[in-house]
């Protein structure tokens, strides 16, 4: 069931209204719901910034569900990220501790090994996953997308009763 | 072409005011069980055991936090509560929560009750680098404490039962047995590895040949200068070995000479293990009461060494395990300030407490604690608690700032219903019943030094009716005890927490002693010259060996190594010698 809601979420991110642009944006930030720990305070701020900015939310929901595995499984390695930058970096103590006392900084959890290790990881990849995404959905939709279409299978389900009766139900699906 | 899409999305803001709703109604909701619930996890971590809240509520527009029915279960005792709470009523920093930082500018504190009975296990399973671990730390700094047993001899006193190989004395002396065959076999082996007779004859050799030789056999004097070297390098060796050897010998005759002192620990070990009854007051003492007096000092050093924890001194980033949840905890870093609100910060608590008495109402008492705080540096003074009332004296202070560490505790109870204590080794418990008690603890880094005393003038004996009669010493001792109806305990503990030391005085150790003495005294003398021959023969039958393997050995060690000395010394001599002869004392190239 978890398995098809994904190709569902793949095929609606991929073939959504949205540019490249908006589904890579989208799915670059719901990588930081996937890949941080879900409670933390800038995760509800990404969570805004994904309904305000005109992102793709498939697309959003998409890098949430796909990067969430990712996430448990880097868990380690967020955490050796965390201690580095909070335990082993004499430099950035003054920063730490100006944060660590000033209002609602703390409230991020910021001072936590794998919250700090896992965001600092997933905003060094921001970038990067945004451009190949982008790029990604760009080379689908010009080429797979466009084949898929012209497939004998594709126009015999689109023409099906049964599918017209399916968009009835999801016309945006 | 197709139009840029706009950047926001307008229309996502009602929902996403929805959700912003629909989150504040559940905080609304759910914040106080939040609170609560991560309360009891936090303080369950600190106290290593179980901490429970019946009811709470935060006012956060008023900063008022109320707690109803606190239980914190002792982390020592199955059933046990440490401290029981009917109310806690704080007074809350707002702002600080912004920086998740806790501070109670005042908390009253109702109807504490101390030692209560629980229905349910509240001691946690230990967890590593958990407070629990520091349990486990606090009871091993128990096992230092040296707790006789009561020994009563449990028929007619016999001290057949030595068993040679309980006895250290005679294991040294064989393991010193063999550490000498073993140190002569190699020093032989070295010695005949140095080939001392082959270099002695090729040198004589060498010597024969230069005694017809001139100065123009240059390679003949080449061949002479390097059979002086390997004289000269054999001798080195020689001294080496000898070193090797006069070394070997001094840790040889140390180990023999530590056997005297073994001997005297395994007349003390032998008198153990035959269980003669002991007429040491101050070692019946400690078989009566070090139990019950380490199990107290115990749980106050695993206090003090839980408040160490939480309230480290200095400014340095701090780390400690992360929240439960479902990902990877991490660990939570906190960076104090000097001029910031410290992590957690109690300014001053009214503590309203009640004790139990042997009849009538439990009494009700009130102490003041101030400058509770997981950052003393931060607050810049020592937390301070104190409680003065009739009959009661407590005091405590938890001094971590500038590095300092002393902590202390003491308190004096008169008049309070005082626990029962069993008596290890007889079928006895003893109520103190109503009386009086101290209790004094000071650790100043890791020097230690604590004291429990109980009075009680109407003591009351009960046997455990489970028990047998017991042999004639046993009832002997009961109905000694017995007789006893006052009770004067001193115990005390001091040196460090690596080597600590306890002392026990009691009134019913000398009554104990004296009674023995009188009725066993010269029999258990008797046994015990017995024991003594006995524990020197099973020690002679080794160490008279040992001595006689001593003596041989460094006698043998002298022409050992002197004779092939005196050798290489005369040919080298000789070499020499026939060389001035050839070359006139020139030295040649």
């Amino acid at each position: 069931m978890l398995v098809i809601k994904l190709i569902q979420s793949i095929v609606k991110a991929l073939h959504s209204e949205g540019t490249p642009a908006q589904v890579a944006a989208g799915l670059a930030l719901g990588s930081i719901l996937g890949l941080t720990p879900l409670l933390s305070l800038h995760n509800a701020v990404v969570f805004a910034l994904i309904l305000l900015l005109n992102v793709s939310f498939p697309g959003a929901m998409l890098g949430w569900a796909l990067l969430l595995p990712l996430g448990f499984a880097l868990d380690p390695v967020f955490d050796a990220v965390g201690r580095r930058l909070l335990l082993d970096s004499p430099a950035l103590v003054p920063l730490w501790t100006a944060l660590d006392n000033m209002p609602v900084a703390p409230l991020t959890n910021f001072n936590n090994t794998v919250v700090l290790g896992s965001l600092a990881c997933t905003l060094a990849f921001f970038l990067p996953l945004f451009f190949g995404s982008r790029w990604g959905v760009a080379r689908y939709r010009t080429t797979v997308a466009e084949r898929l279409r012209r497939s004998a299978l594709y126009k015999a389900v689109t023409a099906s009763k049964l599918y017209n009766l399916y968009r009835l139900v999801h016309p945006e699906g | 072409m197709t139009a840029k899409p706009a950047l926001f999305r307008w229309r996502a803001v009602g929902p996403l005011l929805l959700v912003l709703g629909v989150v504040v109604a559940l905080w609304v909701l759910f914040a106080d069980r939040i609170l609560r619930e991560s309360l009891e996890e936090a303080g369950s971590a600190i106290v290593g055991a179980r901490v429970e809240i019946r009811y709470l509520d935060l006012d956060l527009a008023e900063g008022r936090l109320t707690v109803r029915g606190l239980t914190v279960a002792s982390p020592h005792e199955a059933l046990e509560n440490v401290l029981e709470a009917d109310e806690l009523a704080a007074e809350i920093g707002v702002l600080p929560l912004l920086e998740k930082k806790i501070v109670i500018d005042r908390l009253a504190a109702n109807g504490l009750r101390f030692g209560t009975a629980r229905s349910t296990d509240g001691r946690l399973p230990p967890r590593p680098g958990d407070t629990t671990s520091l349990l486990g730390e606090a009871q091993q700094w128990g096992r230092r404490l040296e707790i006789p047993a009561l020994e009563l001899a449990a028929g007619v006193l016999g001290v057949g039962g030595v068993d040679p190989s309980q006895l250290a004395t005679v294991r040294d002396a064989q393991a010193l047995r063999a550490r000498a065959d073993s140190s002569r076999r190699a020093w032989e082996t070295t010695l005949a590895g140095l080939a001392v007779p082959a270099t002695v004859d090729s040198a004589s050799a060498m010597v024969r040949r230069l005694q017809g030789a001139r100065l123009t056999d240059v390679q003949l004097l080449a061949q002479a200068r390097r059979t002086v070297d390997q004289v000269k390098r054999t001798t080195d060796r020689l001294a080496a070995l000898e070193r090797d050897v006069k070394s070997g010998l001094r840790a040889l005759e140390s180990g023999a000479a530590g056997l005297d002192a073994a001997r005297q620990r395994d007349f003390a070990r032998a008198r153990e293990l035959v269980r003669l009854p002991s007429f040491d007051p101050l070692r019946i003492g400690a078989a009566l009461f070090a139990p019950a007096a380490a199990r107290r000092f115990e749980q106050a050093l695993y206090y003090a060494a839980v408040a160490r924890r939480y309230m480290p001194p200095g400014l340095k980033p701090r780390a400690q395990p992360g929240p439960r949840r479902v990902r990877r905890s991490g660990l939570d870093v906190r960076f104090p300030r000097e001029r910031g609100y410290p992590g957690f910060f109690l300014r001053t608590a009214e503590l309203s407490f009640t004790l139990a008495r042997d009849s009538g109402p439990p009494a009700a008492y009130a102490g003041r604690l101030t400058g509770l705080t997981s950052d003393p540096d931060v607050y810049g003074q020592p937390t301070v608690f104190a409680a003065t009332a009739p009959a009661v004296r407590a005091g405590a202070l938890l001094d971590h700032v500038g590095n300092r560490l002393r902590d202390s505790i003491g308190a004096a109870l008169a008049d309070v219903r005082l626990p029962a204590l069993r008596l290890p080794g007889l079928p006895l418990a003893l109520d103190p019943g109503q009386g009086g008690v101290s209790f004094g603890f000071a650790l100043a880094r890791d020097s230690i030094r604590a004291q429990w005393g109980v009075h009680s003038e109407a003591i009351r004996w009960t046997r455990d009716s489970a028990a047998g009669p017991g042999s004639d010493v046993e009832r002997l001792a009961e109905r000694v005890l017995t007789g006893v109806k006052r009770l004067d305990l001193a115990t005390e503990v001091s040196g460090t927490i690596a080597r600590p030391r306890l002392t026990v005085t009691s009134n019913l150790d000398r009554a104990l002693a004296d009674g023995l003495r009188a009725a066993l005294g010269d029999e258990v003398a008797a046994a015990e010259r017995k024991l003594r021959s006995e524990v020197d023969r099973l020690v002679d039958e080794q160490t008279a060996p040992l001595r006689a393997q001593m003596a041989s050995l460094t006698s043998a060690a002298g022409p050992l190594l002197s004779q092939p000395q005196a050798q290489l010394a005369r040919v080298q001599q000789d070499l020499e010698q026939q060389l001035r002869r050839i070359t006139g004392g020139i030295r040649l190239p």
